[in-house]
């Protein structure tokens, strides 16, 4: 296994996005969520991530609403909203670009220049 | 956006909740964070460790999270504000200097805005009454564009016939005294004189009884009355059963309809309503009706202002005027009620907002200079990670609560204000609604403290943060001369200059024209006369014969009490408005074919004696023009001048309708109101005196119903004595005659330029106001230059410069910014005097007299101001400054 690596400045709120895209969780559900699907390899500043939530419950893209845990106790639950998937597309798409523009230049031969 | 919105809120409203949540959300994801630690082996303390280790502060994580709600701006304004008291605290001249100058500006505002809401803002105390409008004339023409709301008697017929979107009814918008009696009292009473449907228009129900029907409305009808609530109350202690009974009211019995609720109030102060009884002859035949309309439910104004345009033009047309330029309109009924002092408040109201902005560029000029003094503070504060974004909140909170300051202080001062303006105040601005310091002139102060405290911060606030932080640790003011960039305040201190010369422009019109009015020449004696009214619009008094009969035994029972020269009964008194009428001039070089308008007065034979006026040619009335004798006229010499154009008027005939009448004598002038012509306040105008015996029968319940007669008496000494005895002799003659109140002649003449005064006192105040305002600013600067540069000074002198020339290096920016904004201003200020020129009389806009007074004072102000702090300079000592280096 690869050591984690620190997340990029200004994609936690994508990461988050998409956690809770695949159903209702937690706070401490979405950190294991996103570790398990990138298989360990980043690791989420735990104090950083409730800021991150109110953040974006503030700002509409996801709710939140209190429920009952797996060990039957009462957690805090967020969900996805229609404006929050509007975003997680864009952002999506935006990182895309982003991702395709860093390989080309960290790709790039010398004649291409 | 909106949800961002309602999560603030939501937060903000719920915060307690908030943060047990928050807190309970933490603990439970360390909780399940170290469960999973021992499940995969880790000792639970150890696990229990490591899960807050990892998780890091909880609290700097909470904050986090309630900034990210928007929570945190509430409290960091609160400890904004906190520091800025601290900070203002600590310099109690600067902040002491801009209290008092806001206070003063704002409390100034505060006072006029009360006024202004009254008569202009405040909705009229009728239900809906956005829905009330006047039917107006709207002149329109080559630069004109005014309103009027006098209607004639065919024209309401022709709105009460045809406008159907409106339910409109007719009133005589003003109210005479008339005398009733009732329950063994006699009492003289406003009367306003308003058609059937009048209250039903306006919403309002009478509290007992019915108001007037059709029927009472029309000529011949049973004469009724309602009653104020406050005359039931004095006369009838409130009883019920007085409606349906008789009193007496102008000398016959009318029986009270109904009586109306107490916080009713009428376009004009009123103790009981007449029927109005509305015709197109006599007084329907001229413009003295106002017409109120409410629209229908469910039509709009557009529906019934194109439908009154349309049946107007007729109307206008078959009343001599000229469609093209003159329509009727629909405007509101406050405004068509304000109309006639709408613009002198408004531009009051304008040059008390212009104080307020001089007030706020002088402490925006203080704020500079105290801007200077605290680079250090403010790049140790960058220096040590605080954002440009919060030095500039920092500096705005300060500003804002200087402005909140300013603004209890400008509270205070406005009701103290308001006390002054009522006092000041012609009557003409006291209809409607009681001028009073309520919350909304509260509301009003404080959202202008605190846009003030936003307008002259924001500037200091942006220019001190631009800051280069290491400069200004290490080398500020450390400059040899100065080094600030003293431009900024510079500039404001010119705008302020500028600004204030269009105010004291404007006051320096309204004063000369104060001044022009009040010296003209009254035309007559004004010392040791006293005036008293009576109501002879009175059923005893229809005829010519009982009118003269009053006169005679009246007059001769005042003649012979004790310290009384002579006394006589006119029309009207001088000062005030006459009745116009329409004459032809039957002979001479130029009969007429068409009527043409002058005042007229009827008055006793004596009237040119008591009055001491100058008789200028022929002769004056004499006891035996009476009414077998020929009809006979003395006209004023303003009469002459516009009507006889080098004519000799005596032995010309004048008339109308088939009289005729000849001219005997010519008189000087005296002052009137104006009430037509160019509405001048006081003017000579062009009048015809007829003997009160020669006064048509026809014509006296007209006349009596416009004007109340005057006797007006000479004494030998002070005329206060004889008040008594002009009341038995009075009596003596009709116990039912009650007079209206005395009058001497400088209470009359102080009356008829109420307005004038209220406007050149306030406009003179605020005008000195923005003229000390200047003189601080420029003063604050010169101080400021002088402190910045005392080493430079200390040099120079040092060198070998004298004393006065260095005085002179720091003085003369001073003199040379008001000089350019008075030149800057006299352009604005030229523009701003046209503004007035429906306002002055005697002086022309441009007044280069006054122009110049107020461009030479300002100069000699501002020089003053400059020298003033350069005197210091002759304090200094060269080598002593020398030294602190």
């Amino acid at each position: 296994m690869n050591k984690p690596v620190d997340i990029l400045q200004g994609t936690l709120d994508m990461l988050i996005l998409k956690a809770v895209s695949l159903g209702p969780l937690h706070g401490y559900g979405i950190l294991l969520r996103i570790q398990q699907i990138s298989k360990e390899a980043l690791q989420i500043p735990q104090g950083s991530l409730y800021p991150a939530l109110y953040r974006l419950e503030h700002r509409g893209w996801i709710c939140a609403e209190w429920g009952a845990s797996e060990n039957k106790r009462k957690a805090k639950y967020y969900s996805l909203t229609g404006a929050g998937r509007r975003q997680l597309k864009s952002e999506r798409k935006e990182w895309k670009r982003l991702a395709i523009a860093i390989t080309d230049v960290l790709t790039a031969k010398p004649e291409g220049v | 956006m909106l949800a961002r919105v309602r999560s603030w809120w939501r937060a903000l409203t719920r915060q307690s909740r908030l943060e047990e949540e928050m807190a309970a959300e933490m603990d439970s994801h360390m909780e399940r964070y170290a469960a999973d630690l021992a499940a995969r082996g880790v000792e639970p303390g150890e696990a229990r460790r490591r899960a807050r280790v990892e998780f890091g502060s909880v609290p700097a994580a909470a904050e986090e999270c309630r900034e990210a709600v928007g929570l945190r701006w509430p409290d960091e304004f609160i400890r904004d504000l906190r520091y800025a008291a601290r900070v203002l605290r600590k310099s109690p001249t600067f902040t002491g200097a801009a209290v008092a100058t806001l206070a003063l500006c704002i409390g100034a505002n505060t006072a006029l805005f009360s006024v202004v809401d009254a008569v202009l803002l405040r909705p009229l105390p009728y239900p809906q009454p956005e829905r009330l409008f006047s039917v107006a004339r709207h002149f329109q023409g080559k630069g004109s564009n005014a309103y009027q709301t006098n209607l004639w008697g065919a024209a309401w017929e022709g709105v009460r016939d045809h406008a159907s979107y409106v339910d409109a009814a007719v009133f005589s918008d003003g109210s005479m005294g008339v005398n009733f009696a009732a329950g063994g009292r006699v009492e003289y009473v406003k009367q306003q004189r308003v058609s059937a449907g009048f209250f039903r228009v306006l919403g309002i129900a009478p509290l007992i009884g019915r108001e007037f029907s059709a029927d009472e409305d029309r000529q011949g009808g049973p004469a009724v009355a309602v009653l104020s609530y406050a005359l039931w109350k004095r006369v009838f202690r409130a009883d019920p059963s007085i409606v349906g009974q008789a009193v007496t009211l102008r000398g016959e019995p009318h029986t009270v309809a109904g009586v109306l609720p107490a916080h009713f109030q009428s376009s004009v102060p009123a103790d009981l309503w007449t029927p109005l009884r509305p015709s197109r002859e006599g007084e329907g035949g001229g413009s003295n009706y106002a017409v109120v309309a409410r629209l229908r439910s469910g039509a709009t104004w557009a529906q019934a202002n194109t439908q009154l345009e349309a049946l107007g033009a007729p109307l206008l047309r078959e009343f001599g005027q000229d469609p093209s330029t003159e329509h009727l309109r629909l405007i509101s009924f406050q405004r068509g009620m304000s109309e006639y002092v709408r613009q002198p408040l408004l531009i009051l109201w304008a040059a008390v907002g212009l104080v307020l902005v001089i007030g706020c560029v002088n402490i925006a000029g203080l704020l500079l200079a105290r801007a200077a003094g605290r680079t250090r503070e403010m790049a140790t504060r960058m220096a040590l990670g605080s954002g440009r974004a919060a030095l500039i909140r920092q500096m705005l909170a300060e500003s804002v609560v200087l402005g909140l300051c300013g603004g209890a202080a400008g509270a205070v001062l406005g009701w103290l204000g308001v006390k002054a303006l009522k006092a000041l105040m012609p009557a003409s601005l006291n209809v409607w609604q009681a001028v009073e310091l309520d919350w909304r002139a509260l509301a009003a102060t404080a959202c202008a403290s605190i846009a003030a405290g936003i307008l002259f911060g924001l500037y200091p606030a942006l220019a001190a943060s631009r800051l280069e932080i290491r400069a200004a640790l290490g080398e500020a003011g450390r400059a040899v001369a100065g080094g600030r960039n003293p431009w900024p305040r510079r500039l404001l201190v010119a705008s302020e200059v500028a600004l204030g010369v269009v105010l004291l422009v404007g006051a320096g019109l309204l004063i000369r024209t104060f001044a022009h009015l009040q010296g003209l020449d009254p035309g007559f004696d004004a010392k040791n006369i006293i005036t008293a009214q009576l109501s002879l619009q009175d059923a005893r008094y229809a005829t010519n014969q009982r009118v003269n009969q009053l006169f005679d035994k009246s007059l001769t029972r005042i003649c012979e009490l004790p310290g009384v020269d002579s006394a006589a009964v006119a029309l009207s008194l001088p000062y005030e408005r006459a009745l116009n009428t329409g004459f032809k001039r039957l002979d001479g070089p130029h009969p007429d074919t068409e009527s043409q308008i002058t005042n007229m007065f009827y008055i006793t034979p004596e009237f040119f004696r008591v009055l001491r006026m100058p008789l200028l040619r022929g002769r004056v009335f004499t006891a035996a023009d009476s009414r077998t004798t020929a009809e006979v006229a003395v006209v004023s010499e303003a009469f002459v001048k516009m009507y006889m154009r080098g004519d000799d008027p005596v032995g010309r005939h004048l008339g109308d309708d088939g009289d005729r009448r000849e001219i005997v004598g010519v008189v000087g002038d005296i002052q009137q109101k104006s009430g037509w012509g160019d509405g001048a306040p006081t003017a000579a105008m062009p009048d015809i005196y007829i003997p009160a015996t020669q006064v048509d029968d026809k014509f006296i319940p007209l006349v009596h119903t416009f004007f109340s007669p005057n006797w007006i008496v000479r004494t030998a000494g002070s005329p206060e004595g004889i008040i008594a005895g002009m009341q038995r002799a009075i009596q003596a003659v009709d116990p039912q005659l009650p007079f209206a109140g005395f009058h001497n002649m400088e209470d009359v003449r102080y009356r008829s330029l109420a307005q004038e005064r209220f406007q050149a006192v306030l406009l003179g105040a605020l005008a000195g106001l923005a003229l000390l305002l200047a003189a601080v600013g420029i003063y604050g600067l010169i101080a400021n230059s002088v402190a910045e540069r005392t080493r430079e000074l200390g040099i120079r002198l040092a060198l070998g410069a004298t004393v006065s020339q260095a005085m002179r290096a720091v003085a003369l920016p001073g003199v040379a910014l008001a000089l350019a904004g008075v030149m800057v201003s006299s352009v604005l200020a030229g523009f701003a005097s046209q503004l007035l020129r429906h306002l002055i009389w005697g002086v022309r806009p441009g007044d280069p007299l006054t122009f110049a007074v107020v461009g030479i004072g300002l100069l000699g102000v501002a020089a003053a101001a400059s020298f003033l702090p350069a005197l210091r300079v002759t304090r200094l000592n060269p080598a002593e400054t020398l030294r602190q280096e």
